[in-house]
């Protein structure tokens, strides 16, 4: 509803009265509203847009305003004593709680679904607006001097349907400007929800009550925005979602609450809702009272919302995860069940669905200018392939590989690591071939520092053979386990991680993902330069493997 | 890091709104740590004592609880010698709808209504039970010695 609503903003002066009232209106007609963050709208003006004012505040069953409303779990509220007769529900064995053995037919037609009567509590938010409303009106003395004026109530014609209205042309006189003698007429049951309202002074000096209403509207706002403050992080909400047990929250405080409990913060009852509120409407009507009231408001909320985190992060713009090596081009996967992770998947995915992975530093070894550091310095940037949300709020989370870095600096947001990190890469493909041509004609050395291995001799010819002749031993090798039906390269581990890639760049990270070493050797992979680099200790290791007894001996197939 | 809006606002109407008998003054160089004053309720054995807590807001609160602990020494079923409290609301119970005013109130509240039968001090619970008439003498004197204002 919102963009639309900003392109008519700047048509509207052409418009004469009455269609301006009518397309102010018709803006909140519907039921489906959404917050747009563009949104940059007018607040509905006291005069011009009364009717439109009114309408937010009444119930489209019975078009009185507001008694004990309830927002029903598609969002939707009206009145609960216009809730329709409950009916028992057929057929349902689970959860099988009393409150939802019985159900009210949604009486929406967009939505025409079955609500749990459960789920149907009263508006508390919604609610307390309204008994503010009611005190700003009774508070409104009739002021000495006040002229009458004639409304008129004129039905749109568009709800045939619609049994409630009556004549054409209902016609009341009232007292105090537009905004309260239409309240008035709300109340008295004279103004049908879908119906439009004409309004005429009375008054010989041809006043029109702007100041009135102004003052009116100026009041009214004052006093419901302090029921629109969320509970959780004491801001107007933004985009309110309410609980079947009738609280309202920020949609992301209430996600974020669920990441911690299941119940809710207010009373304490079980939220039987999935955790990642994906599927849960926002509260239409509080949506569209926000929007109406104090759009520049919600505009800004939601601006501030965005930066907030950007802010917050600062300079330490990356989202970080201590948890496992992972390589690019391959795989993660994640079980995600600790808060502070839900939270941080969620806002990966909110933004460009990137975190960067790092691996623990289990021997407390100095990170470079980072100093003795929980986490590794060097990791590996994955991209959210897949989330599968499972009931309790835990995920199982798929990622790819996307990149290396390195951690230049860390802190902390809302308990998950932060930091700014800088790309790792591989030398120019000119440099590469100077490594190799360098390495091949370079004079074998003969006491190398790994002296006293039974490998020795062997390791020194990795450094002088080809590029691409490490990357055919390492296929090789590969091939010649498969054939001994190495557990390492089971069927189901090769669909999981594709078979062994024939690009020299890409091998090693493959072939990290899946040979049982141990981390500190792989991590190894995550600082190299250089193609060559990575496939010498590759092949380093194969040569190791290679030499070990156990493996010469032929049947034994530990690896 | 930037202190969240809920910290700012609740710092400041626990300013212009100090509840009676409890103070809570954030300190400058860290805005999530309180010094917290509060009056022993009428009718305890902790009348006429203002004890000393320290308050502290985690990272992550309002989604985790307060870590609230008396620096005062105090002779009380729930609270131990090093001062921690045991308070259903300050573990299990926190929600995020409670806020520093309303735990502070509970921890007075529970100042006058002891419950020895949750305890944290098993000593003085035993003692309590035993023989509650003396031992709300221990936590009047204590009271007297440690917390006089």
């Amino acid at each position: 509803m919102a963009r639309p609503r900003s392109k008519r903003g700047d048509l509207i002066e052409g418009l004469s009265y009455r269609e301006k009232l009518s397309l102010a209106s018709g803006v909140f007609m519907s039921e489906d509203a959404t917050i747009s963050p563009q949104s940059k709208q007018t607040p509905l003006n006291a005069s011009r847009d009364a009717r439109a004012l009114i309408r937010l505040i009444q119930c489209p069953q019975c078009s009185l305003p507001f008694r004990s409303p309830v927002t029903l779990p598609c969002g939707r509220s009206l009145c609960r004593v216009c809730l329709p007769q409950p009916h028992r529900r057929e057929n349902i064995s689970y959860p099988n709680t009393p409150d939802r053995l019985t159900a009210v037919g949604c009486p929406f037609e967009e939505c025409g679904k079955e609500h749990p009567e459960g789920d149907c509590s009263v508006d508390v938010c919604l609610s307390k607006i309204m008994e503010t409303i009611h005190d700003v009106v009774n508070s409104c003395e009739p002021v000495p001097g006040d002229t009458p004026a004639k409304l008129w109530e004129i039905g749109t014609g568009s709800n045939p349907g619609n049994a409630g209205l009556r004549d054409q042309y209902s016609e009341h006189v009232h007292f105090g400007g537009r905004l309260l003698s239409m309240f008035a007429m709300a109340v008295m049951g004279h103004l049908n929800y879908h119906a439009e309202a004409e309004f005429s002074s009375l008054s010989n000096e041809g006043d029109d009550y702007q100041t009135m209403d102004d003052a009116v509207l100026g009041r009214l706002r004052e006093t419901t925005h302090k029921e629109l403050d969320c509970h959780v992080c004491y801001n107007m909400m933004y985009d309110p979602v309410t609980t079947p047990c009738g609280h309202t929250f920020c949609r992301k405080c209430l996600a974020r609450v669920l990441d911690h409990s299941t119940h809710c913060p207010m009373c304490r009852r079980t939220l039987p809702i999935p955790p990642s509120l994906e599927q849960q409407p926002s509260n239409v009507r509080l949506v569209s009272l926000l929007q109406g009231l104090c759009p520049e408001l919600v505009a800004s909320r939601a601006e501030a919302v965005v930066a907030e985190e950007q802010l917050e992060m600062g300079e330490m713009d990356t989202r970080l995860f201590v948890c496992t090596l992972a390589f690019p081009s391959m795989p993660t996967f994640l079980h995600i069940f600790e808060p502070r992770y839900r939270l941080m998947i969620r806002r990966s995915l909110e933004g460009n669905r990137q975190f960067g992975m790092l691996t623990y530093n289990q021997h407390g070894v100095s990170q470079t200018d980072l100093g003795n550091t929980t986490f590794k310095e060097y990791g590996t940037m994955l991209s959210i392939l897949n989330v599968h949300m499972l009931a309790d709020g835990r995920s199982l989370v798929e990622t790819m590989g996307l990149y290396r870095f390195r951690v230049r600096a860390h802190g902390t947001l809302d308990g998950y690591t932060v930091g700014r990190v800088e790309r790792v890469e591989d030398v120019s493909l000119a440099e590469e071939e100077r490594l190799e041509a360098q390495d091949i004609t370079a004079v074998p050395v003969i006491d190398s520092p790994m002296e006293g291995r039974p490998s020795t001799a062997r390791f020194n010819d990795i450094t002088q053979l080809p590029t691409q002749q490490l990357l055919i031993e390492g296929l090789a090798f590969v091939q010649k386990m498969r054939a001994h039906s190495a557990p390492w390269l089971h069927q189901r581990i090769i669909e999981v991680n594709g078979g062994p890639p024939n690009d020299p760049a890409l091998f090693p990270y493959w072939f990290a993902s899946i040979i049982p070493i141990v981390d500190d050797e792989k991590y190894q992979l995550l600082q190299t330069t250089s193609v060559r680099e990575r496939l010498k200790i590759v092949i380093g290791w194969i040569r190791r493997i290679e030499s070990q007894r156990w493996y010469n001996g032929g049947n034994c197939l530990i690896l | 890091m930037a202190l969240p809006k809920r910290i700012i606002k609740e710092t400041e109407r626990l300013m212009a709104e100090p509840v009676p008998g409890i103070s809570a003054v954030p300190h400058e160089d860290n805005l999530r740590y309180f010094d917290v004053t509060i009056d022993g309720p009428s009718q305890s054995p902790y009348e006429q004592g203002t004890f000393k807590l320290e308050l502290f807001l985690p990272d992550d609160y309002p989604m985790t609880p307060p870590k609230v602990r008396f620096l005062t020494k105090i002779y009380h079923p729930n609270i131990d010698k090093l001062g921690r409290i045991c308070l259903d609301v300050l573990k299990s119970n926190w929600s995020p709808a409670l806020q520093i005013r309303t735990i502070l109130l509970s921890i007075q509240a529970l100042l006058g209504a002891p419950n020895p039968d949750d305890p944290l001090a098993n000593d003085v619970a035993k003692r309590w039970k035993e023989d509650q008439n003396a031992a709300i003498q221990t936590a009047r004197d204590w009271t007297t010695q440690y917390a006089k204002k």
